[in-house]
C-alpha cells in the first residue's frame, strides 16, 4: 500500500527535532556562522532530547533507528540551520557506512574512537578526493569539507570502507556555507588504517544512506529558503499589491514549492527502499541529484523574490542559496549520482514497471 | 511510511498490462495510422464488452458493489490509470461506458436518474457511451464563463449552445450538457442536463482532427431549442441553490485532475522503455550522454508519480487535495512532454520519420497539460492557497 503517514512514533521525534531547530538552531543562525561552531548551551540541549544515537546500533548504546528517521530529523535540523545539524551529529554517514560494509563490530570502533566529545567523524567518498592507497597506509586530500574537529575518517571506496583515526590533518578554510560546522581542508599523509572492510552490496547501501543523509539536509535548507520567500511575498508590496499576487512571483513561487515536495518524495521512497532492504541505490542516487538538480534553481530564486533585499545578509535567503549550493558539493555531488543511477537504469528493460518486487 | 503496490492493485496491473500489450497499443496505433477514432463498429469494443469493461460501477437498485475500480482506493486507481496510459491512452478514452459524467450521476443524481442512466450500463448489450459536455468554443479553462443557456419552460428546460472537444459525444446514448441558467451568477447560476442521442436540436456533430490521441473522438456540436423534461436536471432542482450547480462540473475537474497526471506518467514510462529499448538495440548505453538523458528522464518520470499519488493519497484519507492535485497534473504533464521529447532527440531521424512509437507519444501526450485545466490554471489554483493570489 502507499501511505505517506510516518506513524506516531516518527512524528514524535520529529517534532522533537523542530521544537530543538525553532528554540536553539534558527535563533542563533548567524551567530553559529560567524563562531564556526555551535555553542555549548545549543550542545547540551541536543545531548538532552537524545537525537545523537539516532542511527547508532542498539548494542553500543543507540536508538538503532533507520533510515527514515534520519530523513526526517535531517530536514527540520537543516530547515533551521544546516551547518548546525551537521555539527550535532557526531557520525555522519561514516557510521552507517561502517555498520553497512562492515557490520556493528565495525561501527564499534568508530563509535567509541571519538573523544573528546567534541571531535566528530568525518565521511568521504573517494570521488570526492585525491586518494593513494599503498599497503595499508592511505594518503589523502581534500579541499573542503564542513568540519573543524575530526577524530576519525571514513572513506568509502569502491567495496571498501576504511577507518581512519591518525594522521588527519586540518586546516581552516574560509567555507562557502555550512561554517557553523566548521570548514577545513582535509590531509591525510600516510597514516595508517585502522580498519578496512569489504562488502559490495553493503558499500552500495552504505553510499545510498550518505546521499539519502545530504539530500535531506539540502531538503531542510530548501524548505527554509521557500517558506521564506513565499512569507515574504504576503508582506512585501509592490504596484499596489503583495509581491506574490503578480503572477509572475506566484508561479515562480509555485513552481519552488512543486519542486521541492516532489523531490522530498523521491528522498522518501529511496529511504524506505534502504529500510526495506529493497534494491535502493539507482533510487538513492536518483533523489540526490534531484535534491541537487532543484536546488540550483531554488536556491538563487529565494533570493531573487527578495530583490535587493535577498542579496543582503539581513535576511537568511542568501545563506540559504550557499549553502544548498555547497551541500550538493558533498557526498560525489551531481555526477557521480546520476552515472550510477545511470549505469543501473540502463541495466534493465523496463526500468520503472510497477509493482516489481511490490514496490513502485 | 509506505511506498509499495497492495496485491489487489498488483493483481489489476498485471492484467491490464497483459491486454495493454495484446489490445490496447496495437489499436491506438491502427487509429493513429488511420487518423481516426475507433470506429463503433470495431470488434475491439466487443472484446472490451467480452472482458466486463464498459460497465457502470453503479451497483444496480438496491445492489451491492461488487470488484470494480470503484472497490480499490484512489491511490490503486491511479497506478491502475498510470499503466492503462502506459499502453495507450487515446485508447482508454474511446473505451465505452458511462465514462467522465459517472462520477457526478454517482455522487448528484437522483436515484431515477442512475437507474434510467446507469441502468443500460449495469450489463450493457452492445458498446455504450455517454460524456460529459462542459467546454465550449469560448470557455475552456474558465468553466465559469460558459453561455450555454437553459431556459425553464413549463415542465421542460431548453437548451441552446454550442459545446467542443467533447469526447465520445457523437456516439453516447446521452450527454451531460452544463449549461447556465443566468450567465450574470457565474458559477452559481450553473446545471447539468441529461440529453439523449436523437433529441431534437441536438445536432451538428463534428468530430474534430487531432494531432494526437487519435483513437477516441473529440465532438463539437450544437443545441438548438433542445426540450428536455424536468426530470433531466441532474439531481433535482433542490440540489441546486446557492453554489451547488458549478461545484458539480468542479467536482468532476478536482477528481480528474490526478487521474491525468497518472495517465501522463504512464505515457512517459512508455517514452522511456522506448528510450531504453532504442539505445539497448544500438549500443548506445555505453555513451555518457545517454546514460544521463535515460537517469533524467526516469528520475523525473518517479517523482511524478509520487506527487501523482499524494494526491491520491490524500484523497483516500478524505483530506483536502486541491493544491496537490493541481500540482500533480502541472508537474506530470510537464514532464511527461519534456520525456517523449527527450526520448526523440534520443532515436534522431528515426523519430522524425514519423511511425515510431516515441513520435505518437510526443504528440499524444500533449494534451495531458491542456485537459481538465491547463498547466497554468493548476498554478493559478496553487497559488491561491499558497500565497492567496486573488481570483
Amino acid at each position: 500500500m502507499f501511505d505517506l503517514d510516518p506513524g506516531d512514533d516518527l512524528k514524535l521525534i520529529v517534532e522533537t527535532a523542530r521544537r530543538l531547530a525553532a528554540s536553539e538552531l534558527a535563533p542563533k543562525l548567524r551567530d553559529s556562522e560567524a563562531a564556526r561552531a555551535i555553542d555549548a548551551s545549543t550542545a547540551a540541549a541536543w545531548d538532552e532530547i537524545g537525537l545523537a544515537g539516532l542511527e547508532v546500533p542498539e548494542r553500543l548504546g543507540g536508538a538503532e533507528l533507520g533510515c527514515l528517521a534520519r530523513v526526517l530529523v535531517n530536514e527540520e535540523l537543516a530547515a533551521a540551520d544546516a551547518g548546525a545539524a551537521l555539527a550535532l551529529d557526531p557520525y555522519g554517514p561514516a557510521l552507517t557506512t561502517l555498520v553497512e560494509v562492515g557490520g556493528v563490530d565495525a561501527a564499534e570502533q568508530l563509535v567509541f574512537s571519538l573523544e573528546p566529545e567534541a571531535q566528530r567523524a568525518c565521511f568521504v567518498l573517494a570521488e570526492d578526493a585525491s586518494l593513494e592507497l599503498d599497503g595499508d597506509r592511505l594518503s589523502l586530500e581534500l579541499a573542503w569539507a564542513p568540519v573543524s574537529h575530526v577524530g576519525a575518517l571514513v572513506v568509502l571506496r569502491g567495496d571498501h570502507a576504511l577507518l581512519i583515526r591518525e594522521g588527519i590533518e586540518l586546516t581552516d578554510v574560509r567555507g562557502s556555507g555550512l561554517r557553523a560546522a566548521g570548514a577545513a581542508q582535509l590531509r591525510v599523509a600516510r597514516a595508517p588504517v585502522a580498519g578496512v572492510w569489504s562488502d559490495a552490496e553493503g558499500a552500495q547501501r552504505a553510499r545510498a544512506r550518505a546521499r539519502l543523509y545530504y539530500a535531506s539536509l539540502l531538503l531542510g535548507v530548501m524548505r527554509a529558503s521557500c517558506d521564506f520567500a513565499i512569507d515574504y511575498s504576503q508582506q512585501r508590496e509592490a504596484f499596489g499589491r503583495p509581491i506574490g499576487h503578480h503572477q509572475a512571483l506566484a508561479f515562480l513561487l509555485t513552481d519552488m514549492r512543486m519542486a521541492l515536495d516532489a523531490a522530498r518524495l523521491v528522498v522518501h521512497e529511496a529511504a524506505w527502499r534502504v529500510e526495506r532492504h529493497l534494491p535502493c541505490a539507482a533510487e538513492a542516487a536518483g533523489a540526490w541529484a534531484e535534491c541537487i538538480e532543484v536546488s540550483r534553481s531554488l536556491g538563487p530564486n529565494g533570493v531573487q523574490v527578495l530583490g535587493g533585499h535577498g542579496f543582503m545578509a539581513d535576511y537568511p535567503v542568501e545563506k540559504h542559496m550557499r549553502e544548498a549550493r555547497a551541500l550538493g558539493l558533498l557526498c560525489g555531488g551531481f555526477d557521480s549520482a546520476i552515472e550510477e543511477a545511470g549505469q543501473l537504469l540502463t541495466a534493465s528493460t523496463s526500468p520503472l514497471a510497477l509493482g516489481m518486487e511490490g514496490a513502485l | 511510511m509506505e511506498f509499495a503496490v497492495d496485491r489487489a492493485v498488483q493483481r489489476r496491473i498485471e492484467e491490464v498490462r497483459e491486454i495493454g500489450e495484446k489490445e490496447f497499443r496495437p489499436a491506438g496505433l491502427e487509429a493513429d495510422r488511420r487518423g481516426a477514432p475507433i470506429p463503433v463498429g470495431h470488434p475491439f469494443f466487443d472484446r472490451c464488452l467480452e472482458r466486463g469493461d464498459g460497465r457502470t460501477r453503479w451497483p444496480g437498485p438496491g445492489g451491492r458493489k461488487g470488484e470494480s475500480a470503484s472497490s480499490l482506493s484512489v491511490v490503486g486507481r491511479l497506478l491502475l490509470a498510470e499503466e492503462l496510459a502506459y499502453w495507450d491512452r487515446g485508447v482508454i478514452n474511446a473505451m465505452p461506458g458511462p465514462g467522465l459524467p459517472e462520477d457526478n450521476v454517482l455522487s448528484m443524481g437522483t436515484e431515477e436518474q442512475k437507474e434510467r442512466f446507469l441502468g443500460p450500463f449495469l450489463k450493457p448489450d452492445r458498446p455504450r457511451w455517454a460524456c460529459f459536455a462542459m467546454t465550449e468554443p469560448g470557455a475552456g479553462s474558465d468553466a465559469a464563463a460558459i453561455r450555454t443557456q437553459a431556459r425553464r419552460d413549463g415542465d421542460s428546460w431548453v437548451l441552446n449552445g454550442a459545446k467542443c472537444f467533447i469526447g465520445a459525444a457523437s456516439r453516447a446514448d446521452w450527454i451531460l450538457v452544463q449549461a447556465t441558467v443566468d450567465p450574470e451568477k457565474g458559477r452559481s447560476g450553473q446545471r447539468s442536463f441529461f440529453v439523449e442521442q436523437g433529441t431534437p436540436g441536438l445536432g451538428g456533430f463534428k468530430i474534430e482532427k487531432k494531432m494526437g490521441l487519435k483513437a477516441y473522438e473529440s465532438t463539437s456540436f450544437t443545441l438548438e431549442n433542445v426540450r428536455v423534461a424536468a426530470d433531466c436536471l441532474l439531481g433535482g432542482e433542490e440540489r441546486y441553490e446557492s453554489k451547488a450547480g458549478f461545484k458539480t462540473a468542479m467536482k468532476t475537474f478536482n477528481a480528474g485532475r490526478p487521474a491525468i497526471a497518472a495517465n501522463a506518467v504512464g505515457m512517459a514510462r512508455a517514452a522511456l522503455d522506448e528510450s531504453i529499448r532504442f539505445a539497448r538495440d544500438h549500443d548506445l548505453v555505453r555513451r555518457d550522454r545517454v546514460r544521463d538523458r535515460i537517469e533524467a528522464i526516469a528520475r523525473k518520470i518517479r517523482k511524478a508519480r509520487f506527487v501523482c499519488l499524494r494526491a491520491g493519497w490524500l484523497a483516500d484519507q478524505r483530506e483536502a487535495n486541491i493544491a496537490e492535485a493541481s500540482m500533480s497534473k502541472a508537474l506530470a504533464a510537464q514532464i511527461a512532454q519534456e520525456a517523449t521529447s527527450l526520448g526523440l532527440e534520443l532515436v534522431g531521424t528515426v523519430g522524425g520519420a514519423g511511425s515510431h512509437l516515441i513520435e505518437k507519444l510526443y504528440r499524444d501526450v500533449k494534451a495531458m497539460d491542456i485537459v481538465e485545466g491547463t498547466g497554468q490554471i493548476q498554478r493559478m489554483i496553487i497559488a491561491r492557497k499558497l500565497v492567496g493570489l486573488p481570483r
